[in-house]
């Protein structure tokens, strides 16, 4: 009881201290689950949408860049006898009008749905499906989804698709049987295959042939005979292998996320430690007290773990709610980085996961005791005696310096190790950052000694008595600045790193821009879409455009190849040689690349491409074309930074022969000596006509690719804010508890007659050093973690080499962030003892 | 529960193209407070023919498909056996259904505005199993359809084409699951219009009728399967046509309707439209075929039905008559109608019991076989009206 007590008092007297505490706590949690919410979300729209889509399909027959042709359909549904078969036709549109609403237009024959999918075939009445085969145009929307666009049965809107903008008609609503099936509705325009392909334009063609295969011999008996009908641009894939590859592609990105947000959490716990250590040596006294009266060791191991425990589950709790509401913001972030760089996936409800939930309690009470542990254990650990002196403590954190410097390098050493091993992978390199990270931690102390040594004649030098007062003060108190200082160097460090490495990356994009953009003008249809997604431009269009005088032309096509490993980009570009020459290329060189390139003899693979499928130049790479699949010697691997799975990329005359596609959906302009950009220009929109097209200057594209790189880590920025923000409530609640703490110290100067102006002088002094200090320290860490996921993570997570740039300024940021945070530290405790009367503090704090 | 709501929707979907196809009567609103009669646009559409007075008939043109009228159905019935008598019966039924009355200029190949739906089932006496099974179709893309010349009716792989002209010979072909058959069928007698010159009346209403045409006995030879045996067969079958726009009788709760092949030669059809309250509409009728292929028409007043005992399906919620008394008194015709099978109800969406009878005479001896075809039993809220 009487410990209990103890704890409460404790409380009540540094309610201040409590709430830091917590919100420390709660800081860690919220960033924590707040990224795992968001990229459940994420992957679980996708997921769901996926299913849905596929429904019970087991395979999937699936063609080149222009599909299937539907004959191979009835083949096999009438031919062959086989009827758990489906066509699809689909493509992602937009919602004229509301520019953040992508769906997917799936087309789909309801007379084959049944076995299939759950929701094709559920239809209020028998009308909407007379309607939808009958009425071109005619589509079913969730009702969820038509709601928030403002849609009614009978309604007329707008979709953007393949240079136009018909307009379709809702005919129904799709009602889902389950809130699963709802979540994968919601972001579905489904028709009929008639209409879908009239909308598309794809006559004749289906983008996929959805099946039902019996397990077993019958099964794969089947799927050996349907092979042998497939002509050879189609392939037969299990209905997984799509889904997966795409699950695939992020797993890098949300892997990232995931180590950033622990990396908050780390630094969340080290503030905790740093908490824990200052409540339990504040108590010192007490607790040497309560041992000598005979509490047993045990017991106030316990009540320390107990209030630990309290601690965390009141932080935890705070940041659950916090985390919950956070994730609706990044889920929105990850989306939308996920719609940019991977594939199409709507969220429109973030719901509260209980896997989140947990996950993030579990995280935020285990973390708080882990930080509370080894301080608990040290002052229960220690004999009464000993725990009531105050110098026994600080002697014994002097002495374990050397410990902690050997265990520090080890870790260090252990943290180099790790990424050194490339087979460990993207996990590997993490384990190694954190390594070096808590090595480094653990010179901390070290570090502060000596540089508090170092600006001890300074200060003194600045601000005589009080400035060497200051300086002595963090050597003498080293069991507290030193975590401190610790827990601050990680915090900030993590700030640098990541600012660094994100600043090198969007410097990299830029200058790889100017290499890769040097047309004068760009030409795509007028589809708000990447270019992933382009559809093709008219043929006659391109007809006319390409032959304007007083200028160069190029043309370009960018589909997407379904092979069994997986979907490969391809990029098919017609480019003048001057442009060529002007590629940056990692191995090879535009130069000897150039012959059998342009003749369409051999490929270019882009740089993660070459990573993730360990190619160099002279290995073969193998595609399915018209004829089927072939192998193409590789030429050169070039710079790219447009596609983290990397590009392959064929000229145009080999595009036409192996695949027979006549299709362009981009043009770039360069203008000859002679003409300008804006007669060029003029030229180009006399010959477009009324033809629904983008044209943009270099720099706009340039620009515009920048702000889609921007948008891509606006969540790594949100992350690098929040660690921030955890960092400084940390720091503050550190130096206020240490100062806090000092009171009966500072009255006893306030009585050898220093002023209060004095005091505070000694205090912010005291703070600043600290403060100091740790952004110091700070910058060969942040450094250090800037190269690490610069030359590790990202080559291991997406395969780009990046040229790091170091920008002064996140330096000067970092440390300003952390002597901003020591000086505010500092006013509390200097006000609160000016307020004070010596005698009174004096009593007081005994 | 995914798999109840595809049950529900094509249900519906099923109930009400059946609905609008075989005969009329109205079944309770759905809890949804939608009747068939709205699913698939039961009301009659503008834009569609009607059939309103007799019409003549011209051959082989009228095999094909009417497509401006709304619904159509190729039902072929047959009662077959081995070498050994083992016996056999078999229903292959195609359904065109017109979405929309008119199709607008398109460019896919899969538009239409034409839809197929085909019931296939088949009897086994002797191994005491019935087996029934059904699809769906756009009439596209060569997924399903009909011609006239050369005459072929098919949805995927089910289809009956024409072999000969004369006799007007047709080969029918169809395969699911344990059950398929491969049969040649040949006309023994000439096409028979039934109702007035060929035009059926259902109702009082005018329009209120279809066009109905019969070949009455086609000789019947070819192959069953059933679980996974073959079997070497001869019978006869009954080729019914019939397309219209149908308009409703409110009234009409169901209908029984018979296909006789007698003994002496003679056919009988007839069809009795049920009244809610359980009596005979006026409108029902019948027509009956001599040797020779001449035909008579009968109305409601020269025949006598009475249902002997009931039979309650094992597969849901309905109860059928488990034979018929049929009496013409003006024809000399009084037989028993008797099941082969008690149970051959189609376990399709829309459950209705059709299937292989005898005929029987006084003292039971055997006079004849046939196919009789049985709806609007079900006593719960199943399936069947909705």
């Amino acid at each position: 009881m009487i410990l209990i007590r103890a704890g409460l008092r404790n409380l009540v007297r540094h309610p201040w201290q409590a709430v830091l505490t917590v919100l420390g706590v709660a800081l860690g949690v919220a960033v924590v689950t707040a990224v795992d919410l968001a990229n459940e979300t994420a992957q679980r729209a996708f997921k769901i949408a996926a299913e849905t889509v596929a429904g019970r399909a087991t395979h999937q027959i699936v063609g080149g860049p222009t599909g299937l042709p539907e004959e191979l359909y009835r083949q096999i549904r009438v031919g062959h006898h086989f009827r758990g078969c489906a066509p699809v036709v689909s493509a992602d549109v937009r919602v004229a009008g509301r520019s953040g609403t992508t769906l997917q237009l799936v087309g789909l024959d309801p007379f084959a749905e049944p076995p299939l999918r759950s929701f094709s075939s559920r239809f209020a009445n028998g009308d909407v499906l007379a309607t939808l085969l009958t009425r071109p145009g005619s589509v079913l929307l969730a009702s969820g989804t038509a709601g928030q666009l403002g849609l009614k049965i009978g309604d007329r809107f707008r979709i953007q698709l393949s240079g136009t903008t018909p307009e379709v008609l809702l005919a129904g609503l799709l009602e889902a049987p389950d809130p699963t099936t709802r979540l994968g509705l919601e972001s579905l325009l489904v028709t009929d295959v008639a209409s879908a392909q009239e909308l598309t334009g794809r006559l004749g063609r289906l983008s996929r042939i959805d099946l039902v295969i019996p397990e077993g011999a019958a099964g794969a008996r089947l799927l050996k005979e349907l092979r042998s009908l497939l002509p050879p641009e189609a392939t037969l894939l299990p209905a997984g292998a799509r889904a997966g590859s795409l699950e695939q592609m992020t797993r890098a990105f949300r892997l990232n996320l995931t180590a950033l947000s622990l990396l908050a959490l780390v630094v969340g716990m080290f503030l905790i430690y740093n908490t824990m250590v200052f409540s339990v040596i504040r108590r010192r006294r007490l607790i040497g007290l309560l041992r000598a009266l005979g509490v047993t060791r045990r017991e106030v191991l316990v009540q320390l773990l107990c209030e630990a425990l309290l601690v965390g589950l009141a932080g935890t709790l705070a940041g659950l709610a916090l985390g919950s509401l956070l994730g609706q913001e990044l889920t929105r972030l990850v989306t939308r980085t996920i719609n940019d760089l991977y594939f199409v996936v709507e969220v429109r409800s973030v719901p509260v996961m209980s896997q989140t939930l947990v996950k993030g309690a579990l995280l935020g009470v285990l973390a708080t005791l882990a930080a509370a542990l080894p301080p608990a254990l040290e002052a229960t650990g220690a004999p009464p005696r000993a725990v009531l002196g105050r110098s026994f403590l600080e002697a014994r954190s002097r002495r374990l310096m050397p410990y902690a410097l050997i265990s520090g390098t080890l870790v260090l050493l252990v943290g180099v190790l790790l990424l050194s091993v490339e087979a460990w992978g993207i996990a590997g390199s993490f384990a190694g950052l954190f390594a070096l990270i808590v090595g480094y931690a653990l010179l901390v102390p070290a570090g502060v000694v000596l540089l508090a040594r170092a600006l001890r004649p300074v200060l003194g030098g600045l601000f005589g008595m009080i400035g060497r007062m200051a300086a002595r003060g963090v050597l003498v108190s080293l069991s507290r600045t030193g975590v401190a200082a610790a827990a601050l160097v990680v915090a900030v460090s993590a700030t640098i790193g990541v600012g660094i490495m994100v600043g090198s990356f969007r410097l990299t994009v830029t200058s790889w821009l100017e290499s890769w953009l040097r047309a004068d003008l760009y030409l795509t249809s007028a589809v708000e879409a990447d270019a992933r997604r382009r559809p093709p431009l008219p043929p006659a269009l391109v007809e006319r455009l390409s032959r304007i005088p007083g200028a160069l032309t190029s043309v370009t096509r960018r589909v997407t190849l379904t092979t069994p490993q997986g979907p490969v980009e391809l990029f098919a570009a017609q480019v003048p040689k001057s442009t060529f020459v002007s590629y940056r290329f990692k191995e090879g060189s535009p130069q000897a690349a150039w012959d059998s390139f342009s003749r369409g003899d051999a490929l270019l693979i882009s740089e993660p491409y070459a990573y993730r499928h360990r190619l160099h130049r002279g290995d073969r790479v193998t595609l399915p074309t018209r004829t089927g699949p072939l192998s193409f010697p590789v030429a050169g691997v070039f710079y790219d930074y447009g596609s983290d799975q990397g590009i392959v990329m064929m000229s145009r005359p080999g595009y036409l022969r192996f695949w027979e596609d006549p299709g362009v959906d981009g043009m770039g302009f360069y203008a000859t000596p002679g003409t300008t950009r804006e007669r060029l220009a003029q030229e180009i929109r006399t010959r477009v006509g009324n033809e629904r097209v983008r044209l943009v200057s270099n720099a706009e594209l340039r620009q515009s690719t920048v702000a889609i790189f921007d948008r891509t880590f606006a969540i790594t920025g949100v992350l690098r804010i929040l660690t921030m923000i955890v960092a400084f409530v940390g720091i503050l609640s550190a130096l206020m508890a240490m100062q806090v703490e000092r009171a009966r110290e500072l009255a006893v100067l306030r009585a050898l007659g220093l002023t209060p102006g004095q005091v505070w002088g000694v205090v912010t002094g005291e703070t600043l050093l600290i403060g100091l200090a740790a952004g110091l320290l700070s910058l060969p860490l942040g450094i250090l973690q800037a190269l690490v996921l610069i030359f590790v993570v990202n080559l291991r997570s997406f395969g780009w080499t990046m040229d790091p740039y170091l920008d002064p300024k996140l330096l000067v940021q970092a440390v300003l962030l952390s002597l901003g945070a020591a000086l505010l530290a500092g006013i509390y405790p200097s006000l609160k003892i000016a307020r004070l009367s010596p005698a009174l503090a004096l009593k007081e704090e005994e | 529960m995914r798999r109840l709501v595809t049950v529900i929707v094509v249900v519906v979907l099923v109930a009400g193209a059946l609905w609008t196809l075989r005969h009329r009567f109205e079944p309770a609103p759905a809890a949804g407070g939608m009747s068939v009669s709205q699913a698939l646009g039961g009301v009659p559409q503008a834009g569609f023919a009607r059939a309103v007075v007799p019409r003549p008939f011209r051959f082989p043109a009228d095999h094909g498909p009417h497509p401006e009228y709304k619904t159509e159905w190729w039902y072929f019935t047959g009662t077959l056996a081995d070498k050994t008598g083992r016996r056999f019966g078999y229903q292959l039924t195609f359904f065109r259904m017109a979405l929309a009355p008119q199709e607008p200029p398109r460019t896919s190949r899969w538009a239409t505005n034409q839809a197929f739906m085909a019931h296939f089932a088949l009897t086994d006496v002797a191994g005491r199993h019935f087996y029934s099974a059904e699809r769906f179709s756009r009439a596209a893309l060569g997924l399903a359809g009909a011609e006239a010349v050369p005459f072929q009716v098919s949805l995927e792989d089910w289809s009956a084409r024409e072999t000969g002209v004369t006799p007007w010979s047709l080969r029918l072909r169809a395969a699911d699951g344990s059950g398929a058959l491969d049969l040649e069928l040949a006309s023994a007698k000439p096409v028979v219009l039934n109702g007035e010159r060929g035009l059926s009346r259902k109702g009082p209403e005018p329009g209120n009728a279809s066009y109905y045409y019969s070949i009455p006995r086609l000789d019947t030879r070819g192959t069953l399967s059933v679980g996974g045996e073959r079997y070497q067969v001869t019978g006869t079958s009954w080729l019914d046509r019939e397309w219209s726009t149908s308009a409703l009788s409110g009234d009409q709760a169901g209908w029984d309707w018979f296909a006789l092949h007698l003994d002496d030669g003679r056919d009988l059809m007839y069809y009795q439209l049920r009244k809610k309250d359980g009596s005979a509409d006026p409108f029902s009728a019948g027509t009956l075929v001599a040797a020779d292929g001449s035909a008579t028409r009968l109305s409601r007043d020269q025949v006598r039905l009475v249902p002997n005992g009931w039979w309650s399906s094992p597969h849901g919620a309905a109860r059928y008559p488990a034979g018929w008394r049929l009496r013409v008194p003006g024809e000399g015709i009084d037989v028993q109608v008797v099941p082969w099978l008690a149970d051959q109800e189609l376990l399709t969406s829309f459950r209705y019991w059709e299937g292989a009878v005898a005929v029987k005479g006084a003292g039971g001896v055997e006079r004849g076989s046939g196919y009789l075809e049985m709806t609007g039993y079900q006593t719960g809220g199943a399936a069947g009206g909705r």
